[in-house]
């Protein structure tokens, strides 16, 4: 291979070069730089800037607020886009009711305007002002009517004008949102401290780690034994990420896009380890489910290698309830006709091919109430990140 | 132009009545938002929201519209449509049903026309009449 390739994660980093794929465990106390030199300072040496990729996911990623005229349109394109970005969305607003819509408190990185196909105007008025003034954002961009942008150009300060994301036939239109917010990250890695430094190693754009996983899907069915519909689970130390096929979800509305995701910022097995273990002991089936394992809910407290290996399964479990039609506050995937679910990310290094068989029998039996199971890929060697990435 | 969001209502996949419907309404002049089959109420209203259209034309094949369309009043309420023209058509029962009971129950559900069992050119002839006299009011 004659290209270095690096993901840096809140948790671990991993390099794919000529010798194969690597990983280590990051030391906090160290920067990222320092870290990752030290560790894979031989390696790095062997490739000039040009061949050297990187992708992250540490930096958190960008937080979001959209503004949409309606759930099955505006709304539902903007988050969809927002989420194949890498960008995290803090919460949607129906324009409709925006009057007593609650003001988030913290400071976002973007707000994204949305509603109406092109032809329709006067769709935004006096009261989105009024709201947004009560807003603190560091980054606006309108995606609706064009007839509405002179309106909003006007009255918002510093705002961009894009197109319109919902075309004329009612479909999503994503490039130049897509664009935008991947382009916003970017920028956003490049502010961070801890980031810019990786740009002494390289003379290519940092990526963020979901946008690379999300172009690799296109290819996973071909490349691996995988049948489409499928999902790809990637659960990390700060969040866990879902990757799946449109073809799972229960609509009839016409996108461009193959694939979605869906980002549980607060289900990972390190940085977010105790909201994972909140969410697990809500769960009204964790304590079966601990039985199941033969293990009891101390081991929840401990920090031991099997420790980790039920929070690890436990996570598996929760974004499969989390997507299932038992929990209906996420997007509802028709489990029951999944081929395929792909693993991906450190959980691949800790856990077996037979556990996490295991726990997908005991979701699918549980709350499915069925006995057979889609086929279990693991991508141990990150193939799917190597896909992306040189694509 | 007038303009017409049209599809087929719920667990419904009736994709060539309502590729029929698409071709006659632009052929008669509409401009038609086509959801296609298999589409859930609020995704109708929103649909209209969306392009500001003056008419909602659901099509139901398989009879079970009544168990979808329930929330059209309080949806219709929820963003103002008073302008929009709602109409529904096809085969709207289960089994046998007399037009004078079916036409009043989806009245009351808030369609403005109703058309159970009755030819698509006979329907949209009504409906362009219907159009044109609120157009004249």
């Amino acid at each position: 291979m004659s290209k270095l390739l690096i993901d840096v994660g809140s948790t671990y980093f991993k390099i794919s070069s000529k010798n194969g794929v690597k990983q280590a465990f990051r030391d906090f106390s160290k920067n990222i730089y320092d870290d990752l030199t030290v560790k894979f300072g031989d390696e790095i040496k062997e490739y000039p800037k040009e061949d050297v990729y990187i992708c992250s996911s540490a930096n958190g990623g960008l937080s979001t607020l959209i503004v949409g005229l309606t759930n099955s349109f505006s709304l539902k394109y903007a988050k969809n886009i927002a989420f194949n970005s890498g960008i995290n969305i803090i919460d949607t607003i129906l324009y409709h009711n925006i009057e007593s819509s609650p003001i988030p408190g913290e400071l976002l990185d973007v707000v994204i305007i949305v509603g109406g196909i092109d032809s329709v105007g006067g769709v935004f008025e006096e009261k989105l002002l009024r709201y947004l003034q009560k807003l603190n954002y560091n980054n606006i961009v309108y995606v609706g009517s064009k007839l509405d942008a002179p309106f909003l150009k006007e009255n918002i300060d510093n705002l961009v004008v894009l197109e319109n994301i919902i075309s004329d036939k009612l479909k999503v239109n994503e490039n130049e949102l897509k664009e935008y917010l991947t382009n916003l990250y970017q920028q956003d890695i490049v502010g961070k401290e801890d980031i810019k430094h990786l740009y002494e190693l390289t003379s290519n754009q940092i990526y963020s780690t979901p946008y690379i996983v999300n172009r690799s899907l296109p290819f996973i069915d071909a490349k691996f034994e995988v049948v489409n519909p499928f999902i790809v689970i990637d659960i990390g130390g700060a969040t866990t990420d879902i990757h799946y096929s449109r073809d799972l979800v229960r609509d009839n509305i016409l996108t461009e896009s193959e694939f979605d995701r869906l980002v549980f910022k607060k289900l990972g097995v390190y940085k977010s380890r105790e909201s994972l273990i909140y969410a697990a002991k809500n769960n009204e089936f964790v304590y079966e489910l601990l039985n199941y394992l033969d293990v009891t809910e101390n081991i929840l407290e401990e920090s031991s290698e099997k420790a980790l290996k039920v929070l690890m399964l436990l996570s598996i479990f929760l974004v499969l309830c989390k997507v299932s039609k038992h929990n209906p506050l996420y997007v509802t995937l028709k489990l029951d006709v999944l081929k395929s679910l792909v693993l991906t990310g450190g959980i691949t290094k800790v856990l077996t091919n037979e556990e996490v068989l295991s726990i997908v029998h005991f979701f699918y039996k549980k709350i499915m109430n069925m006995s057979t199971i889609p086929t279990i890929v693991m991508d141990v060697n990150y193939d799917i990140w190597t896909l992306g990435m040189t694509k | 132009m007038k303009k017409v969001v049209t599809g087929v209502v719920g667990n419904d996949i009736h994709v060539v009545a309502n590729r029929l419907i698409d071709i006659s309404l632009q052929a008669r002049g509409f401009e038609v938002f086509n959801l296609g089959v298999n589409t859930y109420l609020e995704e109708f209203i929103d649909a209209v929201v969306e392009t500001n259209a003056d008419i909602l034309l659901i099509s139901s094949l398989n009879g079970e519209a009544e168990g979808w369309c329930r929330d059209l009043q309080f949806l219709r309420s929820e963003y103002e449509l008073k302008d929009v023209v709602f109409v529904i058509g096809g085969n709207l029962a289960v089994g046998e049903a007399r037009n004078e009971d079916i036409v009043p129950k989806y009245q009351s559900y808030g369609f403005d026309l109703v058309f159970h069992q009755i030819d698509l050119n006979t329907g949209l002839d009504t409906l362009e009449k219907f159009v044109n006299q609120k157009r004249g009011e």
